[in-house]
C-alpha cells in the first residue's frame, strides 16, 4: 500500500504543479487512493445494488402489468342468469293458480304492515286485500315500471286491481321474473355487477367506517391501521386485527393467494400502491363493492354488494336502508360466520358496532344512529338454488352451446328470460318424484337398493299454441343421476304412437279419407310378412275382437286393427304424418311401426300432440324468450313460429277420437279425482310393460309421462297405474281442476246423427243412434232405416207439416 | 212443388191490395239501398276489438286487453310483445292472433301473417264468433297477403280480395291498409 501511494505522488510531481489539477482529475486521484479491497467492495455493491434495482424494477413492471391487464380487461365473471316466465296477474284469476304469496316471498317481496309508507318491495296482506308495490322490472323491451296496486279478493279470486293511490283499474299486471339457475364458471360465482351511481352513499359509508376510514386519504397502504394491528396483534398473542386496506383486500381478491407470507404481504402491499397509482379511488371502490366476498349459498359463492343486497333484502342496492347498508358492511369481516341466516345474533351485534362506527366517524347523526339500531334484521326469502329446475337449465344450455361459446354463457352476465313456469315446474317435480314412490310404495318389488338404478321417469308440460316449454323434469333426482330422459332418452313408444295412424287414415288424399269415424275396422288374426318373417301382432289381453268400430279400436288401444289399418293405407303414409306432427328420431318403415317400435323422445311426442292440440299448427319447441346482455341490450329474440302441418278438420277429428280415449278408454282413469272439461289423451305400454307413457292435452296444456327403468326391465304395471296418476296429479293441479275453453272445431266438420251397430246416417225412426264427426262431405251416404219407402214417407211428412205451417201463418 | 203451393195458397188467402202493397213496400226498400238512401247491406261497421273487450271470461278479457295495449303501442312493432302475451295467457284468443296477423301480414313476416291469419279464423269460427263484421279484417288481410306474393296471378286475386274489403268496409279499407287504429 505504502509503495503505491509513493508511486502516485511522484506520478502527480512529474506532471506539473498540483494548482493546475481540476476537480475530476482530483476526484480520480483520490479513488485511486483507496484500497483496492474497498473498490471491489463499492463495486460488488453497485453491482448489487443495480442488478437488485433492475430485478425489483422488473418485479414492479411485471406486476404493474397483472394491475393493468386486469382492470383493462374483463375483471370480474359474471354468470348469465336465467329467469322463469313472468307471472302475470288479472281480474278473475285464482291466485292460488299464480301462487301469488309464493312467487312474493320468492322474489323477496317483504310482508309489511305499515300501510303508510310501503316501499317497493314490500306488501300487506289482510284479508280480502292484498297491497304489492311491485318492482320495476328492467328489460330493453319489456320494461315495467315500480307501481303500487291493490288486489281485492273474493275468496281466493282477485277480483279487482287498482293503483294505489288514485284507484285507477288495471287490467293486468306483470310481476318481474324468478331467477331460476345461473350458468357460473369454475369458481361458481355469483354476482350483480353495480356502478358507484347505483351504490348508496351510506352503503360506502358503512362499508369504508369497518373497513378502512381513511381510504380517501392513504396511498394504498395505511401504516397507521397496520401500526395499530400490530400492536393490537401483540397484546391479544395471536392474530386478532388486520391491517389491510380496501385496496389491499382488493389486491388479495383479485391476484392472490389467501395464504398468511410474508413474501404475500409484500406483494399486497406493492400492488395496492400500484393500483392507487393507476387508478383514480372511485375505479378502486367499485371494484372492491364488485369484488368483495359475502358467503356461500350452497356451492354457489356470493360476491358483491349487488348480488348481496339480492340474497339478503330482495332488492336493488339503491333501494337499501342504513341499518341494511351497515348489515352489508358488518359481514364483510366473516361472511359466513356473521351470516344473518345462520346466527342473527352475532349480526345483529356487528351491524350495531358498524352503525356506531359510523356514527362516531360523523358519517350519521344521533338519529339516525337510534333509529336503525332499533330496528331488527329483516331477511328476503329468496329461493335456493334451483333445484328442480336443473334438468331445464342443462337443456337450455345445450341449445344455447349453439350459438354461445362456454366462455361467454359464465362470465359476460347475460339474462336469459326462458319460457319455463315455475309454478308448474314446482308441481311436475312433485307429481313425478310423489308418483314415483307411490308406485314403488303399491309395487314393493319395484324398489333398488341402488338409486342409481331405480325406476325413473320423466314428465315434459307445452303449451301447444306456441310450443312453449312450461316445465320439464327430466327425471326423480337430479342429485342421482343428471341424464335427462324427456329431451335425451329415446325408447319405444307404445300405443302413444297409434294416433298418428289414425290421422293418416282420417287425412283426405285426393279429396278421400281412408276411414271415417263411422267405419269399422277388422281385428281379427293378422299375419303380415316381413325381411324378418311373418309378424302377428297382438292384443294386450291376447284376444281378438273381430268387426270394430274406429273409435272402439283406439278407445280400447287395440293393437291389431291399428296395425291393419296402417298396413293398409302404408306405413309410409303413417311415418310421414308422424313425421309431420314433429317426430324426428329415425322410423323404421317396419308394419310394427303403427304399434310404436320405433324409439322416440318424449320431448318430440309433446310437440307431436301439440300439433294435434293446436288444430294441426305445429310449433317450434321454445325454450326462450329473449336474451340480454350485460349491457341491457337485446342479444337475442325468439318470436313464436307457427307451421300449419294438418289440416284443422282431420286435426280435430284425432282430437274427438282421443277425448274418447279419456272419457271411455284406456285413459278415462284421468276423470278418476273428478277432473273436467276437455281432456285428449292415450296411454302407451310397451312390450313386457318396460316403457309406460302418457299423453294428454287440454285446449291450453299438451304433457308427457315416461315411467321405465334407464336399463330396460319389466315395470309390471300397464301406463294407466303407472303413468296416468302422474299426468292426472299434475294436470288438476297445474289447472286448479278446472280446465278452461274448448277443442277447436273448424266449420268443414260436422255433425251427424248415425246408427252405431251400421255406421249408417241416422234419420228418424233409427231405433239408436248418437252423433258423429265427419269432414264435410264425408258422412255416409247410407242411412238407417234404410227403405225407399220409409224415405219417402218421411219426405211427404216433412212437407205436410210446411203446409200446416204456412196455412196456419198466413 | 213447395214454392208453387206457397204461392198459391199466398194468392188465395192474401188480398190483392195488401199484396200490391208488400210489393211497393219491397220495391222502395230495393231502390232506398241501390242509391245509399236507405241500408247497405252489403256494408258493414267492422268491428273494433276494443267492442270485445269485455266479453268472455276473465282470463279473455285479460288477453284482449293485452292486445288493445299492444294496439295502443308506437311504432306497430312494439305491440307484437303484448300480442304473444295475450297468446301465452289465453292461446285460444281469437283477437290476439288477428292483431298479430295484421302485423305480420302488412309489415311482417308474410308466411307466419298467413298461418295466423288462419289460426284466428279457424278460433272465431270454432267459437261461433266469425260475423261478418270481421269479415272485412279478414278478407282485407287476406288481399294484403297476397299483394305480398311473388306471382301477378296471385297479386291480381289479392287486389281483387282488398277491393272487396273497400267495398265492404271502405273506411277501413280505404287506403288499402289495415291501421292499429282502425282494428282497436
Amino acid at each position: 500500500m505504502a509503495k503505491a501511494r509513493t508511486r502516485k505522488t511522484s506520478t502527480r510531481r512529474n506532471t506539473g504543479s498540483r494548482k493546475k489539477t481540476s476537480p475530476a482529475r482530483r476526484r480520480r486521484s483520490s479513488r485511486k487512493g483507496l484500497p483496492p479491497w474497498l473498490r471491489f467492495l463499492g463495486l460488488a455493491l453497485a453491482l448489487v445494488a443495480f442488478v437488485g434495482g433492475f430485478v425489483a424494477a422488473s418485479y414492479v413492471v411485471r406486476l404493474d402489468r397483472v394491475v393493468v391487464a386486469k382492470f383493462a380487461g374483463k375483471p370480474f365473471r359474471v354468470p348469465s342468469r336465467v329467469f322463469s316466465a313472468p307471472t302475470i296477474v288479472y281480474p278473475g284469476l285464482d291466485q292460488h293458480l299464480v301462487d301469488l304469496r309464493g312467487t312474493l316471498v320468492r322474489l323477496g317481496y317483504r310482508e309489511s304492515s305499515d300501510t303508510k309508507n310501503l316501499a317497493p318491495g314490500r306488501f300487506v296482506w289482510s284479508s280480502g286485500r292484498v297491497r304489492v308495490h311491485l318492482r320495476a322490472f328492467e328489460h330493453p323491451t319489456r320494461r315495467e315500471p315500480a307501481r303500487d296496486v291493490v288486489f281485492r279478493l273474493s275468496g281466493n279470486i282477485i277480483e279487482e286491481i287498482r293503483e294505489f293511490p288514485g284507484g285507477r283499474e288495471v287490467g293486468a299486471v306483470q310481476i318481474e321474473p324468478e331467477q331460476i339457475g345461473a350458468y357460473y364458471g369454475p369458481n361458481r360465482e355469483q354476482r350483480d355487477l353495480v356502478t358507484l351511481d347505483e351504490v348508496p352513499d351510506h352503503l360506502i359509508d358503512a362499508v369504508l367506517a369497518v373497513e378502512d376510514q381513511r381510504f380517501q386519504s392513504h396511498p394504498g397502504i395505511d401504516l397507521r391501521r397496520i401500526g395499530g394491528a400490530m400492536l393490537a396483534n401483540l397484546r391479544a398473542g395471536r392474530v386478532a386485527q388486520g391491517g389491510s386496506t380496501l385496496t389491499q383486500q382488493l389486491v388479495k381478491n383479485f391476484f392472490l393467494t389467501p395464504e398468511r407470507t410474508l413474501k404475500r404481504k409484500m406483494q399486497e402491499a406493492v400492488m395496492a400502491l400500484l393500483v392507487e397509482v393507476r387508478y383514480d379511488k372511485a375505479a378502486i371502490l367499485t371494484a372492491y363493492l364488485n369484488e368483495i366476498y359475502f358467503g356461500q349459498r350452497g356451492p354457489t359463492a356470493i360476491h358483491g354488494v349487488g348480488e348481496a343486497t339480492r340474497l339478503y333484502f330482495g332488492k336493488k342496492p339503491r333501494e337499501l336502508q342504513v341499518e341494511e347498508s351497515a348489515l352489508l358492511a358488518a359481514i364483510i369481516q366473516s361472511p359466513n360466520g356473521l351470516s344473518p341466516h345462520r346466527g342473527s345474533e352475532r349480526a345483529l351485534k356487528r351491524r350495531n358496532l358498524v352503525l356506531e362506527l359510523m356514527h362516531e366517524q360523523g358519517r350519521i347523526d344521533a338519529a339516525t344512529l337510534e333509529r336503525s339500531r332499533a330496528i331488527g334484521l329483516h331477511l328476503a326469502s329468496i329461493s335456493p338454488d334451483p333445484g328442480d329446475a336443473r334438468y331445464f337449465l342443462d337443456l337450455l344450455r345445450r341449445q344455447l352451446a349453439e350459438g354461445y361459446d362456454s366462455e361467454v354463457l359464465t362470465s359476460d352476465g347475460l339474462q336469459i328470460y326462458s319460457t319455463l313456469d315455475r309454478r308448474l315446474q314446482r308441481i311436475a317435480a312433485n307429481s313425478l318424484r310423489g308418483g314415483i314412490e307411490q308406485l314403488e310404495k303399491r309395487y314393493p318389488k319395484l324398489k333398488r337398493d341402488d338409486p342409481a338404478k331405480a325406476v325413473q321417469g320423466c314428465l315434459v308440460a307445452m303449451r301447444p299454441q306456441t310450443g312453449e316449454l312450461l316445465a320439464l323434469v327430466g327425471g326423480r333426482s337430479y342429485g342421482v343421476s343428471q341424464f335427462d330422459r324427456c329431451t335425451q332418452a329415446r325408447r319405444p313408444t307404445g300405443s302413444v304412437f297409434k294416433p298418428f295412424v289414425y290421422i293418416a287414415a282420417l287425412e283426405p288424399v285426393r279429396g278421400r279419407p281412408a276411414i271415417t269415424l263411422a267405419d269399422f275396422l277388422d281385428d281379427s288374426p293378422l299375419e303380415i310378412s316381413t325381411s324378418q318373417g311373418a309378424w302377428r301382432p297382438e292384443n294386450y289381453d291376447r284376444k281378438f275382437n273381430g268387426r270394430v268400430h274406429v273409435r272402439e279400436a283406439i278407445e280400447r288401444s287395440l293393437n291389431v286393427a291399428t296395425a291393419r289399418l296402417a298396413n293398409d293405407i302404408g306405413i309410409a303414409r303413417v311415418a310421414d304424418v308422424a313425421r309431420r306432427l314433429g317426430i324426428e328420431s329415425r322410423l323404421p318403415l317396419v308394419p310394427s311401426l303403427s304399434l310404436g317400435t320405433a324409439d322416440v323422445s318424449p320431448i318430440e311426442i309433446a310437440r307431436a300432440y301439440a300439433t294435434i292440440a293446436s288444430g294441426g299448427i305445429r310449433p317450434e319447441t321454445q325454450t326462450i324468450e329473449d336474451l340480454v346482455d350485460a349491457s341491457g341490450q337485446t342479444l337475442e329474440r325468439r318470436r313464436l313460429h307457427f307451421e300449419r302441418v294438418l289440416a284443422p278438420g282431420t286435426a280435430f277429428l284425432a282430437t274427438s277420437l282421443l277425448a274418447g280415449v279419456a272419457d271411455r278408454g284406456t285413459a278415462k282413469g284421468v276423470r278418476g279425482t273428478g277432473l273436467r272439461g276437455p281432456i285428449a289423451a292415450k296411454t302407451g305400454t310397451t312390450d313386457g310393460e318396460r316403457d309406460l307413457w302418457f299423453v294428454g292435452f287440454t285446449p291450453e296444456l299438451v304433457a308427457v309421462v315416461w315411467i321405465g327403468f334407464d336399463e330396460p326391465e319389466s315395470v309390471g304395471v300397464p301406463s294407466s297405474v303407472g303413468a296416468l296418476p302422474i299426468w292426472r296429479k299434475f294436470v288438476k293441479e297445474a289447472t286448479g281442476g278446472r280446465i278452461r275453453g274448448a277443442f277447436m272445431r273448424p266449420k268443414d266438420v260436422e255433425s251427424v246423427e248415425i246408427e252405431p251397430s251400421t255406421g249408417a246416417r241416422a234419420l228418424p225412426g233409427c231405433p239408436t243412434h248418437h252423433p258423429e264427426y265427419f269432414l264435410a262431405g264425408t258422412a255416409p251416404e247410407q242411412t238407417c232405416p234404410d227403405r225407399p219407402e220409409r224415405r219417402r214417407r218421411h219426405r211427404e211428412e216433412t212437407e205436410r207439416g210446411f203446409m200446416k205451417w204456412l196455412r196456419r201463418n198466413f | 212443388m213447395v214454392a208453387a203451393q206457397f204461392l198459391s195458397e199466398t194468392r188465395r188467402r192474401v188480398p190483392s191490395i195488401a199484396r200490391l202493397a208488400l210489393l211497393a213496400l219491397l220495391a222502395g226498400f230495393a231502390v232506398a239501398c241501390a242509391t245509399g238512401v236507405g241500408p247497405r247491406l252489403s256494408r258493414t261497421q267492422p268491428l273494433r276489438i276494443s267492442e270485445v273487450a269485455g266479453h268472455g271470461d276473465a282470463t279473455r278479457r285479460a288477453s284482449t286487453r293485452l292486445v288493445l295495449n299492444g294496439l295502443e303501442s308506437s311504432p306497430p312493432e312494439q305491440g307484437l310483445f303484448d300480442y304473444e302475451r295475450a297468446i301465452q295467457i289465453d292461446p285460444t284468443n281469437p283477437y290476439a292472433y288477428l292483431a298479430l296477423a295484421a302485423f305480420e301480414v302488412q309489415w311482417g313476416d308474410l308466411e307466419q301473417g298467413v298461418e295466423l291469419l288462419a289460426q284466428s279464423e279457424l278460433l272465431l269460427e270454432s267459437e261461433g264468433l266469425k260475423s261478418p263484421r270481421v269479415e272485412p279484417h279478414l278478407i282485407g288481410l287476406r288481399g294484403r297477403s297476397m299483394l305480398r306474393g311473388y306471382d301477378d296471378v296471385e297479386r291480381r286475386a289479392g287486389e281483387s280480395w282488398l277491393d272487396e274489403a273497400r267495398r265492404m268496409a271502405p273506411e277501413v279499407w280505404g287506403d288499402g291498409w289495415l291501421g292499429v287504429a282502425e282494428l282497436r
